[in-house]
């Protein structure tokens, strides 16, 4: 069914609120690909967070299409391969696509290495020591095994953050989604967390990264979408989206940020 | 002119000091059970009102595709009769008196069908202990419920957006990230429901729970003395809630104190 080689493709989505009156989204349809690192900018208020949040459903969308792995992720029940109707199981939807917040949002109450454990073990019912070396593997990657028991509010932001990444990849996802990841860190912060990023896209992970990084979007991205206003107005190669943008208003927008 | 209170009186009390001793057993019993009873009932309503049930949720829907935002739909889709039951409990409990509440669990409810009679420690009569917490349980339920329900509501939604987006359900993010910070959060405001109802529980002695309170009462009886037991009623009442607030405000700013670290 699904287009080949798209991991995830999305048709004509739309997030309306208040009867139309706000279109948050306005029909967006694009293909994400394995191993593409997708980079997402965009003025404020531009639907950049609610197209990443739809593609884990935590936005509900109100209209358009999401194939994920070939189903239609927005609709509550659907035909499976052999023809049957199943109901969409959003829990087992979500563990394929890891989400990094701007506000990192770590469990407070949990120490590090309880944080990447917790949903490897509910959820995925792996024995615990199993779960906490593979913690303490990937916190070992980004420099913090010897955090593991400290509790987020003994990090730094960039800390908090690079912990935060590889509590997602703990659940070994398909895609990881990135929301503005380095916004709410101070600004020595945010290389160390970019380079886990990079790190990770040269692994090649599938990524989606809404950022105003544009020397990330030029380094590290293969893909650029540029949105405003609910709608996918220019995409392009990073050459192309920053070498040379076709749309007045991407034009207008490079000129403010760059 | 006879004074306000008699020293030889107090001899007279210092005769039935088992009496209050016992009462004060009975009375903190009293409290433990009522507190674990109304936070039981609490989570549970605080978690029907916080549910997302919506039977008619279908009618909100307009021709149009999108929710209806104002008109009789839009209200009756809204509506959730799981939250509904529980609002009504909290709002009815919290606004008759406890003593009606107290009356009607022991008279109406409990008068139709026996409760085993047996005693425990040998003085405590369960056929009027229980029904008077079940009634002080039902009550403070109604109050504890607002409070966990605002512990809930005060936890970032970053927090449930985070746990579901590894994949936990939503009970799961319930149990594992949202209720232990909340309950954390409201632990001094339980507490201090628990000095609420030492007090108010000095009602049950109308329906013969061997109290504080009926302690007093007994030795009015017996002795016909009424203002000195009742000074030493307060005396018991006061040593068991002043400290437990002070305690309970000590490990509040300590607790506050951790979270600025
Ligand atoms: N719950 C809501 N109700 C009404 N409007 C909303 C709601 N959520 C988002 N919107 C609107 O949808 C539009 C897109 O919001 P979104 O958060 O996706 O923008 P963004 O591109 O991520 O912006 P930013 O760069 O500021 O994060 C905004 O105009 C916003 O006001
Ligand atoms: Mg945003």
């Amino acid at each position: 069914m699904a287009t080949s080689g798209s991991l995830i493709c999305v048709k004509d989505l739309k997030k309306h609120y208040k009867g139309g009156a706000i279109k948050a989204l306005d029909g967006v349809t694009v293909d994400i690909n394995k191993g593409d690192v997708m980079v997402v900018i965009g003025p404020s208020g531009s639907g950049k967070s609610t197209f990443l949040r739809s593609l884990n459903l935590l936005e509900e969308p109100t209209g358009g299409s999401i194939l994920f792995d070939g189903e239609d992720i927005t609709k509550k029940r659907y035909k499976n391969a052999d023809g049957k109707t199943v109901k969409l199981d959003v829990d087992a939807l979500r563990q394929k696509m890891g989400m990094v917040f701007q506000h990192f949002n770590l469990f407070p109450h949990m120490t590090i290495l309880e944080n990447m454990t917790l949903a490897p073990i509910k959820v995925k019912k792996m024995p615990k020591a199993e779960a906490e070396k593979k913690a303490l593997a990937l916190l070992d990657r980004v420099g913090l095994k010897d955090r593991a028991d400290a509790y987020p509010i003994q990090l730094s932001g960039g800390q908090k953050q690079r912990v935060a990444i590889v509590r997602a990849l703990a659940m070994e996802p398909e895609v990881m989604l990135f929301d503005e990841p380095t916004s709410a860190l101070d600004p020595e912060m945010v290389g160390e967390v970019l380079d886990v990023m990079k790190e990770l896209a040269k692994e090649g992970m599938t990524m989606v990264c809404v950022t105003h990084e544009m020397g990330f979007a030029r380094e590290v991205g293969n893909r650029v979408l540029f949105m405003a206003d609910g709608q996918l107005v220019e995409e392009g190669t990073p050459e192309q989206i920053f070498g040379n943008p076709q749309s007045p208003r991407l034009k207008d927008f490079l000129a403010k940020v760059l | 002119m006879d004074s306000f209170v008699k020293m030889e009186n107090f001899a007279t009390v210092a005769k039935y000091s088992s009496l209050f001793a016992q009462g004060l057993l009975v009375t903190v019993l009293l409290s433990i059970f009522t507190v674990m009873i109304g936070f039981c009932i609490a989570l549970v309503m605080a978690l029907m009102r916080l549910s997302d049930i919506r039977p008619f949720r279908f009618l909100g829907i307009g021709p149009d595709g999108y929710q209806r935002e104002s008109g009789a739909l839009a209200v009756i889709s809204r509506f959730n009769p799981v939250s509904f039951i529980a609002t009504a409990y909290v709002e009815v409990l919290r606004s008759t008196p406890v003593i009606v509440q107290l009356f009607i669990i022991y008279y109406g409810v409990f008068g139709i069908f026996d409760l085993p009679n047996f005693t425990m420690f040998g003085f405590i009569k369960f056929p009027r202990f229980f029904p008077g917490v079940v009634a002080l349980g039902m009550n403070s339920g109604a109050y504890l419920c607002e409070i966990i329900r605002s512990g809930i509501q005060s936890i970032d939604g970053g927090q449930t957006e985070a746990a579901r987006s590894l994949g936990m359900s939503k009970v799961q993010n319930l149990r594992y990230i949202v209720l232990p910070q909340a309950l954390k959060n409201i632990l001094p405001a339980i507490a201090n429901e628990f000095v609420v109802i030492i007090k108010e529980s000095a009602i049950t002695y109308t329906i013969g729970v061997q109290d504080i309170m009926s302690a007093v009462n007994a030795v009015r009886g017996a002795a016909f003395v009424i203002t000195e037991p009742l000074l030493v009623a307060t005396g018991i009442y006061f040593c068991l809630c002043f400290p437990t607030s002070k305690l309970i405000a000590y490990f509040e700013r300590r607790m506050s104190h951790g979270d600025k670290r």
